[in-house]
């Protein structure tokens, strides 16, 4: 189960209000490589994985990735406060406005609401451990190219953060893979699905 | 910043050691040295989350008090002072 904490992982406390900002990080609300996807994929795809490191690590970052959710959706919140028509008109806000007022709706930052298909769950430990260390890349990519538009040193201290959290998250996974691959058959990791396959791990090929 | 965002930023810190640790002793968990310095973290961060509050309100719902209800009226997360 899970049990919420009044407080964000990391304190977000942003003065002036940019809705022109808030268009582009809403992405990593509920764009292709945000963290509402991030969440899902980590959480989903743990319930089969095979090692104990593997369903901890999953379950751990997919809940600190739900926190992240929560940071971005207050950043775009404090971002588009308190609001007038011609601060909305200027920054060209209107058409996130007309949809959802200044409400924090999953969508990427060119407008596609999020999809499951942005995420996998293919049930290989190495597929998806591959998909999350990508995805933990492709994150930190978008956060490096959302601060090549932050001028703002409240959201800049934020996101910065966010961008360091996915290196530390890949870090992770590239252990997850290596404590899977020591454990299966170093001539073919690929011979078997290490989800399905139960016998594939050196241990149980002795047995066989 | 306002006294009470001092002292988030104090327990954001102290909390964001365990969880830090926790995940890499994940991927390490026969690492003793780390699990004495994730329960050194813990223990530091206890009287800090007592201390915010007691002063600022619950932080989880089952730890809203006897006689009111506080967990509805003290700050939500995404609001910073501006709201208060």
């Amino acid at each position: 189960m899970f049990v919420y904490e009044k407080k964000l992982q990391y304190p977000v406390n942003i003065k002036n209000p940019n809705p022109k900002l808030a268009k582009i990080i809403i992405t990593q609300y509920g764009g292709p490589d945000g963290e509402l996807g991030a969440s899902l994929r980590y959480l989903s795809q743990r319930f089969t994985m095979p090692l104990p490191e593997l369903k901890a690590t999953l379950t751990d970052i997919g809940t600190e990735e739900l926190g992240h959710l929560e940071m971005i959706g207050a950043i775009v919140y404090q971002l588009t406060k308190g609001l007038t028509e011609k601060q909305i008109k200027d920054a060209g806000f209107e058409d996130y406005f007309v949809d959802h007022t200044t409400a924090i709706y999953p969508q990427s930052a060119s407008g596609s609401p999020w999809t499951a298909a942005y995420i996998q769950s293919k049930g290989d430990a190495i597929t998806d451990l591959h998909e999350d260390l990508a995805a933990e890349q492709k994150a930190r990519t978008t956060y490096d190219n959302i601060l090549r538009f932050c001028d703002d040193y409240d959201v800049k201290d934020a996101i910065r953060f966010l961008r360091q959290r996915e290196v530390v998250h890949y870090q992770r996974f590239g252990e997850n893979l290596r404590i899977l691959t020591d454990k299966l058959d170093s001539k073919n990791f690929y011979a078997f699905n290490p989800e399905f396959d139960k016998k594939c791990f050196k241990n149980q090929m002795k047995k066989r | 910043m306002t006294e009470r965002e001092i002292l988030m930023k104090k327990l954001a810190s102290y909390q964001f050691m365990v969880d830090d640790l926790q995940l890499y002793l994940d991927t390490h968990p026969r690492d003793k040295a780390t699990i004495e310095k994730m329960r050194g973290y813990r223990e530091e961060l206890k009287p800090i989350m007592k201390s915010y509050e007691e002063k600022y309100g619950p932080l989880f719902a089952d730890n809203s008090g006897n006689n009111k209800w506080k967990w509805i009226n003290t700050p939500w997360p995404w609001e910073n002072e501006v709201d208060e």
